[in-house]
């Protein structure tokens, strides 16, 4: 059965979404529109740092900024969006434990970006208890 | 004995969500380029046929498992990109081009010589 008739309109498309319990298709078509939770993201961490794969096709590699301050990892850039409008997007994370910003690891490949950050060693230090 | 043969996470596997990806057109005088995003596709996994006038493109993406990780938040699922374009007569579609880029499809469907613009000369007289 040919679903999809034409991108414009497409009245089978609705059909689908009556027939879905959840509406995937809004929830998919609402991404798109809200900058502020552009790009999408799945987080991955265990004891040595955190794992970072986002969403980034249509955004050009060279002006995708990832940021590390303490604790707080931010990924920037600017997208042509499906609609036709350029817009910049930023999104941050805050994250219960401090990072490393001198080891990160960043790739694009088929627009999905990875991200690698180790966590901050924890900084021992010994404390003197003077005698009295 | 259990009547569930099938254990749930090989379920989940099997069944991807279906997914309109996102498209858009531009047209020139030239040709119309359609771009399709299809975010963790890479070029050789994108299944692109053209039955008449319809071109259909359906692809699944691909997202990595950290081995050793926990998940913590999850936004991309696994999903079946899927969509189906019904072209209109301008388009030739002997002369269709598609190309690949960081997650961008991008094709470019080329008019028919007889519908793209042309200069009419005006005779002196």
């Amino acid at each position: 059965m040919k679903a999809y008739l034409n991108t414009m309109g497409n009245p089978w498309r609705v059909f689908d979404e009556l027939l879905n319990e959840f509406p995937y298709e809004l929830l998919n078509r609402a991404w798109r529109s809200r900058a502020g939770l552009y790009p999408r993201v799945n987080v991955w961490e265990n004891e040595k740092g955190l794992a970072v794969e986002a969403e980034v096709a249509g955004v050009d590699p060279d002006k995708l900024d990832v940021a590390v301050d303490a604790n707080v990892l931010t990924i920037k850039g600017e997208k042509e969006q499906a609609d036709g409008t350029r817009g910049e997007f930023q999104r941050s994370f805050n994250l219960p434990f401090e990072l490393e910003s001198e080891h990160i690891t960043a790739a694009v490949k088929n627009g999905m970006l990875t991200i690698s950050i180790p966590r901050k060693a924890a900084e021992k230090r010994k404390i003197t208890i003077a005698k009295q | 004995m259990s009547l569930i043969k099938t254990p749930e996470h090989e379920v989940q596997k099997v069944n991807r969500l279906e997914v309109t990806p996102a498209s858009r057109v531009e047209e020139s005088g030239e040709a119309f380029t359609l771009t399709v995003e299809l975010p963790g596709v890479g070029e050789n996994d994108i299944e692109l046929t053209l039955e008449n006038r319809t071109l259909s493109i359906t692809a699944e993406n691909t997202v990595q498992n950290f081995n050793d990780h926990t998940l913590v938040l999850t936004e991309i699922p696994e999903v079946r990109y899927r969509t189906a374009f019904d072209l209109p007569e301008r388009v030739d579609t002997t002369g269709i081009q598609a190309a690949s880029r960081n997650g961008l499809l991008i094709l470019t469907l080329p008019k028919r010589e007889e519908v793209k613009p042309r200069r009419i000369a005006i005779a002196a007289g």
